[in-house]
């Protein structure tokens, strides 16, 4: 069989903007998709506040992904649901991708380019290694989102939220309207991790307590759960003994981060960053294996659809321009790093070789600042600074460097000056 | 009913005495008050089947655990449990620890364990690059292995349903009188047995069985827990081997332990508690686990922890396990003070109630038709090519991947539902499949493995449960389902 040009795997905001951007009337593309529907996680976001930037207007999660999926289905492509992509190898330039489906069972499908769209996944209590019992009751809050959007299920009455990530805080608001009363959410760092519009319109809005700086310090319950006790912690995260609150309460929702959801694909050996979680890419959004592209979610986690959407046409089209321009992987790359206050900034590297004009950096910043300014460094040599108001380190920055300010070889850095706080 | 032995307590110790009492033509049944077999001192612990180097040379503990070492090569035989021979060092950093490492050595040649030699820094870092730069010495200990122990329950619970012995699970042993010959077994649910002997397996509640047909119970348990945590799978080939410190007052220390599977179990520590069943972990116990294996290994990847869990180990008074039969009732046997080398042990404990404090007693009829094999259900990911396509064209569900971290598919999932001993709750198929043991810890597949076990077991997603009886996770419905 053939190689498709193009391979997408996944059918999210972003595998949908990837396709967009690759899609070529001489290209033969291929999206694959585990869910029965498109959409990916915007399916169970039914609340709005999507596409402000993209389609100037305020949507639905569903509906923004509708207007995603309308704008693919006319094309000439390979759409296949309910198919998982479950291996993928490189072998003699040539991408082997390995689905499942009840169909077909085990099949293969080969392609000259590959672009990994397959989204994110929560951080769980194993992980960040809460103490205290291990009764039913506690789950990542997008999986109390999805048996409540898309099943139709509550998963409790009495909930406490641990973790100010946006998922959380949609959760608080969600659950409270069904009928549920939820006590609290703790966040262990001394700002929120949420969007400010999440913490007015989820929290504020329906008086629920926002504890800074507070972790859980137990979790008690037999098989099911019973209460949880959160403390205060110090600057080194440690419990101040004397601040422990008790909630009696039947669930405990974790928002406690996401992490792109790339395990499927270790066989390809690509490069991770290990303060994204996802692949190390240069501004074509190339991995470090020649021919694979990766974004959205999969790539960084992002706060906002509508930059998913940005970044992954972007993607699209640098995987269609690798094809018809039968373009190499040149060795000139540059690298740009983090420096204080700078928690990541992708891409990691740059290809020189490419042409281009401008890159956008996107970065999140370690604290929060009223204002603030950036400084972008070339090796010791200051290329220009940038004054930024309201930064908090939920929240993405861009930053637009020009090819023309790169006077050498040496490696960028950014760092971030809080002015007032 | 009535029936010749009846046993309380499905953990490791309770489960193979069941299959080697259905080795005969006897009535047996096995109860247990949880939801499920094999899930408090057997479902968290090291999974270590020890060579036998550390129990005092003369006691119970040194026999039996180098008797079951042996044992579990003919279990993995015959009842197709995953065995992984991957051999032990002991470390030492310095010169009272290498002191230990000869003590040890002489300890185990005692004891009977094969092939156990010192080894310099230089050999050891050979075969393990990732022992800690200040391990000065090791002492190997080539017999030691990796079980999964919980599966081996089970396993050995399912040879003996297919022997003919009962299992009863959400039966809670509450009140045991004596009548004429007979025991009369009264459960917290209801339920009335009868039986002529009564084997005392409950682990950490042993005393509390006991306490209810004795008066003067030789032996006191004093629960020790231990705290752990897990690293991803992914970790796999960090160490190839167990790795132990030398010993201490409070037992073996904390230890790092590849798993059949590829993760790694770091712990446990251990603590003195009261309760018998608080499996808590906690900050400060994580904590001693860390710095105890930053002791054994370099540059360990904890940020692949996927979990933390804490099992508590059924210790007693007598120090010894506590294998006899009651001073004041006859045909009443303790099986107590159950803790480590229990696991490894227990194939061999099993053998001696039954051969030892049994068969001197009363003369057992051989069951003729006694099948001492059990096969264990390859799941789609172990299958080779051609089996998997065989198995997809049996099963259609062999084609949906459900939990993505381990790959398990629905397929797998539905034939571990209906395993002899049933994996009726999400616990339950995540002990018998792995779906849900891996980095994402269900987060992607519970929703699914909800509805599988709904559909397979005729009931609604509301009434599947996480894990015991009323622990359903979804609450109710808020909407009318098409
Ligand atoms: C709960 C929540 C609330 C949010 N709220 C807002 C908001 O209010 N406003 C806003 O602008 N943004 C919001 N966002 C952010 C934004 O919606 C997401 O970042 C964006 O939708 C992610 O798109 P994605 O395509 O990268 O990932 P996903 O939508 O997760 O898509 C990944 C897709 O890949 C598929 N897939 C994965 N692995 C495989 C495989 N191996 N084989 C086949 N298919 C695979 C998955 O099934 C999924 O469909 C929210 C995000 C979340 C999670
Ligand atoms: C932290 C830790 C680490 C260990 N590491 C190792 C190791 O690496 N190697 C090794 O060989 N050993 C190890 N051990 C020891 C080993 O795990 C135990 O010895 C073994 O699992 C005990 O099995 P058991 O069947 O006796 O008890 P359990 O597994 O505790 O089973 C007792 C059963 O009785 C049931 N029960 C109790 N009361 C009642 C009642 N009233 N009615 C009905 N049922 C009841 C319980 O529900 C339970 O299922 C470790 C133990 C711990 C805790």
């Amino acid at each position: 069989m053939k190689p498709y040009d193009i391979v997408i795997i996944g059918g999210g905001a972003a595998g949908l903007a990837a396709l967009k951007g690759a899609y070529d009337k001489s290209l033969n593309i291929c999206l694959i998709e585990r869910d029965k529907t498109l959409g990916g996680i915007l399916k169970q976001c039914i609340h709005n506040g999507f596409g402000l930037h993209h389609y100037n207007e305020e949507l639905t999660g569903p509906e923004y992904a509708e207007r995603g999926i309308e704008e693919v289905l006319g094309l000439n492509v390979d759409i296949f649901t309910d198919t998982t992509v479950v291996d993928v190898v490189k072998e003699n330039g040539t991408f082997e991708l390995m689905l499942m489906n009840t169909k077909k069972g085990e099949h293969r499908i080969k392609a000259i380019s590959t672009i990994i769209s397959s989204g994110c996944y929560e951080r769980t209590r194993g992980a960040i290694q809460l103490p205290g019992d291990r009764p039913a009751g506690i789950m990542p809050a997008g999986s109390a989102q999805r048996h409540l959007n898309i099943d139709g299920y509550m998963v409790g009455k009495k909930v406490f939220i641990l973790g100010s990530g946006d998922i959380g805080l949609i959760m608080a608001r969600r659950m409270t309207l069904e009928g549920a009363e939820v006590l609290g959410v703790a966040e262990l760092m001394p700002h929120s991790n949420g969007l400010t519009r999440n913490i007015v319109q989820c929290l504020h809005d329906f008086d629920i307590p926002l504890y800074l700086s507070h972790t859980i310090s137990d979790i008690k319950g037999k098989s099911v759960l019973e209460s949880i006790t959160i403390s205060e912690v110090d600057e080194n995260f440690d419990y101040i003994e004397g601040t422990e609150k008790t909630f009696e309460v039947d669930t405990l929702l974790l928002s406690v981060g996401l992490i792109p959801d790339i395990n499927m694909f270790d066989s390809l050996k690509f490069e991770v960053s290990k303060k994204t979680g996802g692949a190390i890419v240069d501004q074509t959004y190339q991995t470090s294996v020649e021919g694979l592209f990766a974004c959205g979610n999969a790539l960084h986690v992002h706060d906002l659809v509508d930059f998913v959407t940005e970044e992954s046409t972007k993607a699209g089209q640098q995987a269609k321009a690798y094809i018809l321009n039968n373009k190499k992987r040149s060795k000139n790359t540059l690298y740009v790093t983090p420096s204080s206050n700078i928690s990541y900034i992708l891409p990691q590297t740059l290809d020189m070789d490419d042409d281009f004009n401008e890159v956008v950096l996107s970065l999140r910043t370690t604290t929060n600042a009223l204002t603030g300014k950036f400084h972008v460094y070339q090796g010791e040599t200051l290329l220009f600074s940038e004054k930024a108001k309201f930064v908090v380190p939920a929240e993405m920055e861009k930053i637009k460097i020009k090819k023309e300010h790169l006077k050498h070889s040496g490696p960028i850095s950014i760092l971030f000056e809080v002015v007032s706080q | 009913m009535t029936y010749d032995f009846l046993i309380i307590g499905s953990g490791i110790s309770g489960a193979l005495i069941a299959r080697e009492l259905s080795k005969y033509d006897v009535k047996t049944i096995l109860l247990e008050k949880e939801n499920d077999a094999a899930n408090h001192a057997t479902s968290a612990n090291s999974a270590i089947i020890h060579s036998g180097y550390d129990p005092d040379p003369g006691s119970l503990k040194a026999k039996l655990n180098v008797e079951g070492n042996k044992l579990y090569d003919q279990l993995e035989k015959e009842l197709d449990i995953p065995l992984f021979k991957n051999g032990a060092f002991m470390v030492a950093h310095d010169k009272d620890e290498e002191g230990l490492l000869e003590r040890y050595l002489e300890r185990a040649k005692t004891n009977g364990v094969p092939g156990v030699a010192l080894l310099d820094q230089a050999e050891a870092k050979k075969l393990e690059p990732n022992l800690a730069d200040s391990v000065t010495k090791v002492l190997n200990l080539p017999t030691t292995k990796v079980t999964y122990p919980w599966e081996v329950a089970i396993a050995s619970i399912e040879n003996a349903v297919d022997n003919g012995v009962l299992f009863e699970k959400n039966q809670t042993v509450e009140k045991i009188d004596k009548q004429d010959e007979y025991y009369v077994i009264k459960t917290a649910e209801g339920t009335t047995y009868q039986s002529r002997y009564v084997i005392n397996a409950a682990g950490a509640y042993a005393e509390q069985i006991a306490k209810m047909v004795e008066k003067n119970v030789q032996y006191h348990i004093t629960p020790r827990k231990g705290e752990y945590i897990v690293l991803d799978r992914r970790v796999q080939g960090f160490i190839k081997r167990t790795l132990y410190p030398t010993p201490d007052e409070k037992g073996k220390g904390v230890l790092m332990v590849p798993q059949f599977h590829g993760n790694i179990l770091i712990g446990p520590n251990s603590e003195l508690q009261s309760s018998l069943d608080d499996a808590s972990t906690s900050k400060g116990g994580i904590n001693v686990v860390k710095e105890g294996a930053n002791r054994l290994a370099k540059n360990i990847p904890f940020h692949q922890t996927i979990r933390t869990f804490s099992g508590v180990r059924a210790s007693s008074t007598h120090h010894d396990f506590y294998i006899k039969p009651s001073l004041e009732q006859p045909g009443f046997i303790h099986v107590a003070g159950i803790d480590s080398p229990g696991l490894t042990a227990a194939p061999a404990i099993a053998k001696y109630v039954v051969e030892t404090l049994i068969i001197p007693q009363e003369t057992l009829p051989i069951n003729k038709h006694f099948n001492p094999r059990r096969q264990a259900i390859k799941l789609y990911d172990d299958m080779s090519l051609s089996e998997r396509q065989e198995a997809f064209k049996a099963d259609q569900r062999y084609g949906n991947l459900v939990c993505k971290c381990e790959r398990i598919t629905e397929g797998d999932i539905v034939r571990h539902i209906h395993r002899a001993v049933k994996g009726d709750s999400v616990k339950a198929i995540k002990k018998r499949a792995r779906a849900g043991a891996g980095i994402c810890q269900g987060g992607y597949c519970e929703h699914q493995i909800i509805k599988i076990l709904a559909k397979e077991l005729g009931k609604t997603p509301l009434e599947i449960n996480y894990f015991a009886k009323g622990s359903n996770i979804l609450k109710r419905e808020t909407k009318v389902k098409s």
